[in-house]
This record gives structure tokens, sequence and C-alpha cells, in this order.
């Protein structure tokens, strides 16, 4: 109890800091601006030439997968790998673990923090000039759709933070984690439908990207779909099966990461 | 001139040696970018197999593309990784100690870095140019256009980056601002060339070059079209001198920050 009212207190500090300073919300309106927008004008071309619907599927339910896909990843989840190798690194580590929060959920709280603020502003925001500009496909106007993909984006956030937090708490037996972490990144770019919407993929890459944890990571970006309704608890279950598995792997991995610090002192 | 091709080079030596002494880390790094990058060849190979021949683009053409990208950000995030810096000493004060320099300032904070995931980078584009250079079966002339392509597009990036990093001195959050304009630019350098079409190939060629990296060095190697080699050149010579002057103008704004600091 105490260590929520912690993390909601990190949160809300995180939230305000964002507020006065207006310098991460540039950069990501430019990263949102530079991927989601060009790619979403060059779908639009390509659909211009080949015709209204690519592998049976059409423009609007691309875009609104591609955009979903931007959204989740203006929360930064991914950060958090680079929070935790910087702690480890430069020894900062054994101070926030003196702290009366687990460490874990100390950075999960921090970087969630950090992420909140962009996403409250540009996703309505964006969320909006896609529905002014392309219309909301009839998938995503149910009662299930809304529900479904509330979840599915929880666990989405929530995956990538515990895999990506597993990924920094390797930086305690590897000297350069970045390797690794670009490999994951690229994993779930692909399998996740970030520049290639998933209804583009072929049979295996599309079995890929429902068994995978890395398309697991961004299942937020199959909800536009016609199939979603059919799918949606198998996938959620899947999702909550990785979740489980990362979150149980990386408690055991983080308690034998602890007993490798040696506090210097100083 | 030649005093300062000699100090370049001793500085990059130095910051290869340097960097070559944690030898995993070193080498994790460059095989690890090069991996990294297969995914971006994935992505668009099924673009293509799926939506088919656009813009008279082939699988190959875009494996082309992203080599000669991959090449000219490897060559220009490698050896003179200092440009990627700027921001970071503009914005921390340290930028004072190159001021001080007696030596050429350009050269001294351009060979200031040694990026070593960005070797990995320029492997990655000799192996796709590799690939691509052993399917397509190139003719001596196409051999000279995309030696040309990968000059004049190496120093197009560069000059961009280096006009980014202007953007330094007249900014309170330089790093931020920096990052933002640099992904829009270099963002659409991944995407594949042929979709590029009508006013996007415009404003993609001519406001942001974007195109110029990787998707129109392609095309000419394909099309052997003097004209074009010679727009490019152009273009890139034009954003080139533009950038070392805006650089220097930018220089003028610094204002030390007294920050004492040590080393290259």
């Amino acid at each position: 109890m105490r260590e929520l009212r912690l993390g909601r207190k990190i949160i809300g500090t995180l939230i305000k800091n964002s507020a006065y300073n207006p310098q991460r919300i540039i950069l990501d309106f430019f990263a949102l601006v530079a991927r989601c927008g060009i790619l979403l004008f060059l779908y639009k071309c390509v659909y211009n030439w080949k015709g209204s619907n690519i592998n049976n599927t059409s423009y609007q339910v691309i875009a609104w997968s591609i955009f979903l896909y931007f959204i989740v990843s203006i929360m930064r989840p991914r950060d958090i790998t680079d929070a935790i190798a910087q702690d480890v690194k430069t020894g900062s580590i054994e101070m926030i673990l003196n702290k009366p929060i687990h460490y874990l959920s100390y950075r999960f709280y921090t970087t969630i923090g950090t992420g909140l603020y962009s996403f409250f502003i540009l996703a309505p925001l964006g969320f909006l000039a896609m529905a002014l500009t392309l219309g909301i496909p009839s998938t995503m106007t149910t009662h299930a759709f809304v529900l479904t993909c509330t979840i599915v984006g929880f666990l989405c956030i929530a995956l990538s933070l515990i895999v990506h937090a597993l990924l920094g708490v390797l930086a305690f037996w590897m000297e350069d984690i970045t390797p690794v972490y670009w490999i994951v990144d690229k994993f779930v770019m692909v399998l996740g439908g970030s520049y290639l919407p998933v209804a583009f993929f072929p049979p295996v890459m599309y079995q890929m990207a429902i068994w995978s944890p890395f398309g697991a990571m961004q299942f937020i970006t199959h909800t536009v779909y016609d199939s979603w309704a059919a799918k949606a608890w198998n996938m959620i279950g899947i999702q909550l099966f990785w979740t489980l598995l990362f979150g149980l792997t990386l408690l055991i991995v983080f308690r034998k990461a602890k007993e490798r610090i040696s506090v210097n002192g100083g | 001139m030649w005093k300062e091709l000699k100090f370049a080079w001793y500085a990059i030596s130095m910051n290869l040696k340097n960097s070559a002494e944690l030898r995993t880390s070193f080498l994790m790094s460059v095989v690890g970018m090069a991996l990294n990058n297969i995914a971006f060849i994935a992505i668009w190979c099924v673009f293509a197999k799926v939506v088919g021949n656009i813009g008279g683009w082939t699988v190959m053409d875009v494996v082309a593309m992203q080599g000669i990208t991959a090449l000219n950000f490897g060559v220009v995030f490698s050896l003179l990784n200092g440009v990627e810096k700027i921001s970071l000493y503009v914005g921390s004060g340290s930028f004072d100690r190159f001021i001080l320099s007696p030596k050429n300032l350009l050269s001294r904070v351009l060979v200031s870095s040694l990026g070593i995931s960005a070797i990995g980078d320029a492997l990655f584009g000799v192996i796709c140019l590799g690939v691509y250079i052993t399917f397509v079966h190139l003719s001596a002339i196409n051999f000279v256009f995309m030696f040309m392509g990968l000059i004049t597009s190496t120093c197009l990036l560069f000059a961009v980056m280096l006009l980014v990093q202007t953007v330094s001195f007249y900014v309170l959050d330089p790093r931020t601002a920096t990052r933002g304009l640099f992904e829009l630019f270099f963002t659409p350098t991944l995407f594949h060339g042929g979709a590029f079409q009508g006013w996007m190939r415009f404003v993609f060629t001519f406001i942001i070059p974007s195109l110029l990296v990787g998707a129109l060095p392609v095309e000419v190697v394909k099309s052997v079209s003097w004209p074009q080699m010679g727009l490019m050149a152009v273009l890139s010579l034009l954003w080139l001198i533009l950038a070392v002057k805006l650089f220097y103008r930018g220089v003028k704004r610094y204002e030390s920050a007294n920050l004492v600091t040590f080393g290259s």
C-alpha cells in the first residue's frame, strides 16, 4: 500500500515536471510526425496507385493500426532499459536500493511518469486528427473494442516495461547491453506492425507475431482489424502469459543481480 | 590543409584504439548494429512482395538503398561522430575547449569522437551493396555512378547533420531540438524509395533532402543519368556550403560557460 502511494507520488511529480519542461513533448511531436505522419502519407500514395484494398485491407484500417503502434511508443517503455543500465554503470543503483520502495517498481513508476504527459497530450490530439481526416473504422465503434483495446493497451505497456527492464538488468553481467537492446527493439518493430502493418504479414511472420513476446508487446495494432472480435480474448491470454512469464523471470534475474552488487561507499 | 588532415587521421586512429580497448563491447556494438539493420530490409522486402512494384522499385533496389544509407550513416557517424555531439558540447558548455584549440575548429570538433556502432552500419552497408552488385550485375558505368552517388550522399548527410547541430547555437535546449530535427530528416531515408512520388518527392528532395541520402543515388545508378547526378552533386554542395557558413556564424553566438574540460 505504501509502495503504491509512493508510486502515485513519483508519477504525479514527474507529470508536473514534464508540464514545466515542454522539450520532451516537442521531441515526441517531431518523432510522431517524422515516423507516423510521413509513413501514413506514403501508404496513402501506395493505396492511391494500387486501389482501395491491398490484402483485403483498407487504408483507413492500416492507418489506424500504424497510429496505435506509435501512440503506445510515446509512453516510451523502452527507456527503462537505459535507465537501469545507467544506474548499474554509474553505481547510483545503490542509492535507489536504499529507498523505501522496490528498485524495479521505482524504475517502472519513473518510466511511466516520464512518458505519461506526452501521451496525455499527443494521444488525444492524434486521435482527433486521425478521426477528422480518415474517420473511425466500424471495428472501433463497438463496446467490445473499447474494453479489449484498453486491456490490450495496458498489457502492451506492462509487457514492454517488463521485457525492457529485463534487458536493463542484463547490465549486471554485460559490459554494453546496447546491441541486445537494438536487436530486441527491431524484433518488436518488425513483428509489432510499425512500418509494415500486420495485415501485410506473410502467414509465417503473422504466426510469429501472434506467438512471440515481441509481437505481443504491440498487440494493440491488431485491434482495428475485422478479425479482432473473434481473437481478442485469445490474444489477451497470450499477452497475460508472456507478462507473467517475463515478470517472474525478471524477479528471479534481479534477485541474482542484487547478489553481484558491491557497495564501495564514498 | 595537409596538417589538418594529418591531425584528423591521428585523432581518429587514437579514438579507434581507445574504443578497441574494450574488445567485447566493441565487437558486440559493431555486429549488433549490423544485425539490427536487417530489420529494415525485412520490412521493405515483405512490403514489396505484398504491394508489388512501386515506382519501378524492386526488392534489390530496396537492398541497395538501405546499403547506401547505412554506409553513408556509418562513415559520417563513425569517423566524424563529433558532428553529432555539437549540441551536447554547446549545451554543457564544453565547446570552449575546441575554440581555444590552435587547430581548425570544425575539423577539431568533427574528430573529437568515434561512433563505434556506426562502424556496424558501414559494415552492413558494404554487405548490402555487395549483395546488390552480385545479383544485379552492374556495368562499369553503373559502378562509377554508385561511387559518385556515395560521395555526394555522404556529403549531404554530413551537411544536414552539421546544419541541424548548428541550431544548438540558437536554442535553449539544443539536444532535444537537434534530435527532433534530425529525426524528421533521417526517418524518411529508411522508407521505401519508390513510394515517394509527386509532391512528396519534391518536398523530400528540395526542402527536406532525405531522398538524396539513399533513394536518389539508387535511381541514378539504375538510370545512369548525368543530369540527375549533376543535380544531386549541386544540391549536396549547396547544403554543405550553407552548413559550414551557418556553423561559423553560429559559433559567434556561443558564449563561454567557463567550464574546464580536458581530453579529446
